[in-house]
């Protein structure tokens, strides 16, 4: 194994690894535009120039493949190298147009950020220029993205992203010299479904979100790191959020999942919570709104059965959207309370579709979180599922039914898992549904709680993989809504006269200690808290809660 | 502590010593009441006035005094912020309140949708006005504010109260950063109507 130093610490790095790579594991800040650890190296930007002894000239640290006993300086310790960065530095900003003030990417801005750097930012230009080469502004480029060209550095992060990732080669370069410019072919809408990455990818601003765009100052930003709710692939994401409103999503790189991108529709996914057809009091039947001590008797008045025989016993359905800690919550209420009693969790092909791809890259067409998790936790008994409860209620055998129903994140919900479920509790007397929006085929329930959507409660999901992930509440839930795992606490209590705790981490090691799939887990350390946004931010150092502690 | 000695203290003595000093006690209040009696006359008789008769009559301020703030206009009339939030990043009381928008006029792309300024909050420190790139927002000389509710009609002023109210040209621009150059390509109310500026409105009547 090669062992390379650079400025002045040492590492032993695998063969073929370039002098970047031992730099991002050493901590050393290398600047850079183009590279891109999840995309092949091009070395076009001349920004990662180094140092390398014995060596005749300055070398791109990105592309350059480390061997035994290199000694690297990166600008931080040699003048030499600083003063050519700094030269590639003046080039790009001979002709940037510097309109920073209405600029999306400002305040993670890496030409800002470099700019600024005291070792090899702050010069003044030597070029005196008269007028700077105009580009083209505004150019909106399908639903997710707005190109502006004059800020663009040439990276080509882009371009390698459209054509060697997403595999639409959408986009492209012309002209030359200082005339270079990015386009898609006759400024055609992408058709990329991974377009939205386009904007993290850039460095700068020449790619932004038209979802966030002119949203927020990025500094304004408060950050949770999270996951995915969209599909049952699970992506590492961050929600940025401000004001108890999430403002966007963006990915975090987690090799072994999502490498650094998510897919569009989960991008956007936020939007379903934010919505205005939030359930925020507990609802009766007639449309009366009630407070929670009345909704929680109301809800044990409707499930007291009287079932000796076990004939007609209590139909529970949880959706897999629901997180591991709910699930078990859920799987006490209906195994203590009710000794008869039938449990599941699929509502349609879930447990066939859980791996099935949608796409070459990210989705999946089981839009649950959590279909994996479920079915560790032992919900599903064969025959079982949404068409075999109807089948029951159908022939009079429904007296009461509890039903855990997150919508999708991502789409609408199928067309005959809606009328199912509408049919299901037309025919249940009494029906107890814990969910998160006023949705129409829900209406016919007897009573309706409000629960807190992804993002509101903090919990595991396990992705198709069978990968524990961490999901993290970034907002409160709307109204007079609490976690779901609060509420089966009140109806455990209820019904049982014991109050289970409702802390994620005790919930959690209660799973760890009966699932035998997540034996050895530690809550605190899954491998989903590790996942961190690249690239990596706070050069500037606002703090963890934005720049004016809002 | 230390147990003090007793003193014996004369008192016959010390009252003839008071009486003694009582001519001199008498001309030092009288001589204070001349200077009183002077300014009097001062002010009375020669005119010489100390204080104004506010609110009809109001002192001058300097023309870098930091009062209201006033959102200036390009020449079309259109707000020359561009809602870049750095006046409400800066600011130390947080009385700022931006909400941005897309704007389709040639070469511009971004503005303010809602701008307000909290000015029971605000501390007239002048860190938005230093802040804004674009001189987008200055400060005037109005300096008395009165607010009858902290609801609708409270202190809390948007755009149109920052652009158009009367008071804004009456009191004259005051504070901006770069007061030695005038205003780039600016329209503002404040030069607008000048025959206003020579006399301050009396504010609604605030002995009602």
């Amino acid at each position: 194994m090669p062992l390379v130093t650079v400025d002045g610490q040492q590492i032993e790095v695998e063969p073929g690894a370039t002098i970047i790579q031992a730099a991002d594991r050493l901590g050393v800040e290398i600047p850079r535009f183009c590279y891109h650890p999840d995309l092949r190296p091009e070395g076009n930007c001349r920004m990662c120039l180094v140092q390398v002894e014995g060596f005749a000239r300055l070398v791109v640290a990105c592309a350059t493949p480390v061997t035994d006993g290199m000694v690297v300086s990166s600008p931080h310790t040699s003048a030499e190298t600083a003063e050519a960065v700094q030269g590639v530095l003046e080039f790009l900003l001979i002709n940037h147009p510097l309109d920073c003030p209405i600029c999306d990417q400002a305040g993670e801005c890496s030409l800002q950020d470099f700019y600024m750097h005291p070792d090899y930012g702050l010069h003044t230009s030597q070029v005196d220029v008269v007028e700077k080469v105009r580009k083209r502004k505004r150019i909106e480029l399908g639903p997710r993205i707005v190109l502006d060209s004059e800020r663009c550095v040439m990276c080509s992060r882009c371009v390698r992203f459209s054509a060697d990732i997403s595999g639409l080669a959408e986009l492209q370069f012309i002209h030359r010299g200082n005339r270079v410019e990015l386009i898609a072919f006759e400024d055609r809408a992408l058709e990329d479904p991974y377009a939205g990455n386009l904007a993290d990818l850039c460095p700068v601003g020449a790619l932004t979100s038209r979802d966030f765009r002119f949203r927020r100052r990025v500094w304004h930003l408060a950050h949770t790191d999270s996951v995915c709710a969209g599909c049952s692939t699970g992506c590492n994401l961050r929600i940025d959020h401000a004001e108890n409103r999430i403002e966007r999503l963006v990915p975090r790189r987690n090799p072994a999942v999502n490498s650094s991108w998510i897919c569009d529709e989960g991008r956007l996914s936020y939007l379903r919570a934010n919505g205005p057809d939030r359930l925020s009091q507990p609802l009766l039947s007639g449309g009366e709104e009630v407070a929670w001590p009345d909704g929680i008797r109301h809800a044990q008045e409707l499930l007291a059965t009287d079932d000796a025989s076990g004939t007609r016993p209590l139909l529970a359905l949880a959706s897999a959207s629901a997180t591991n800690e709910s699930l078990l919550l859920f799987k006490h209420l209906v195994t203590r309370a009710f000794p008869h009693h039938r449990l599941d969790f699929r509502l349609s092909q879930e447990t066939d579709l859980v791996g099935a791809r949608q796409d070459h890259l990210l989705r999946r067409w089981d839009k649950h979180p959590n279909t994996m998790g479920a079915f560790y936790l032992g919900f599903s008994e064969q025959p079982g599922g949404l068409d075999d409860y109807l089948q029951a209620a159908e022939a009079g055998d429904c007296v009461a039914l509890v039903l855990l129903y997150y919508p999708p994140l991502v789409g609408d919900e199928l067309p005959p898992v809606a009328a199912a479920l509408a049919r299901l509790l037309e025919l249940c007397p009494h029906s107890v549904v814990l969910t998160t929006h006023r949705l129409p085929y829900l209406k016919g329930a007897s009573l309706s709680l409000p629960v807190a959507a992804w993002a509101e409660e903090e919990g595991t999901y396990t992705n198709y993989q069978g990968t524990v992930q961490h999901s993290a509440k970034a907002t409160e839930p709307p109204g007079a809504a609490r976690e779901a795992t609060a509420v089966l606490a009140d109806l455990l209590h209820t019904f049982t006269n014991h109050r289970p705790s409702t802390a994620p981490e005790v919930l959690f090691a209660e799973l760890e200690h009966t699932v035998a799939a997540y034996r050895g887990l530690d809550y605190q350390h899954l491998p989903s808290r590790l996942a961190s946004v690249y690239p990596p931010e706070g050069r500037m150092h606002y703090g963890e809660e934005g720049f004016s502690g809002r | 502590m230390a147990k003090r000695d007793s003193q014996v203290v004369d008192v016959r003595a010390r009252a003839e010593a008071t009486r003694a000093r009582v001519p001199q006690d008498v001309m030092g209040i009288l001589s204070g009441q001349e200077v009183t009696l002077r300014q009097m006359i001062r002010q009375t008789v020669g005119r010489h006035h100390v204080t104004i008769q506010y609110p009809e009559q109001r002192k001058p301020y300097s023309r870098r005094f930091r009062g209201v703030h006033v959102l200036t206009q390009r020449q079309d009339g259109s707000l020359k912020c561009t809602a870049c939030y750095l006046c409400e990043t800066v600011c130390p009381a947080e009385c700022i309140t931006i909400e941005a928008k897309e704007v389709s006029a040639p070469g511009i792309e971004k503005g303010p949708a809602r701008y307000e300024i909290d000015l029971s909050r605000c501390i007239f420190c002048g860190l938005c006005v230093e802040a804004c790139p674009e001189e987008a927002l200055i400060m005037s000389r109005e300096y008395d504010l009165t607010a009858r509710s902290r609801g609708p009609e409270s202190l809390r002023y948007g755009i149109k109260e920052l652009t158009e109210r009367p008071e804004i040209a009456a009191y004259g621009s005051g504070f901006r950063p770069h007061m030695q150059y005038p205003l780039v390509e600016s329209y503002l109310p404040l030069t607008a109507r000048p025959a206003a500026a020579a006399q301050p409105p009396a504010k609604r009547s605030k002995r009602r």
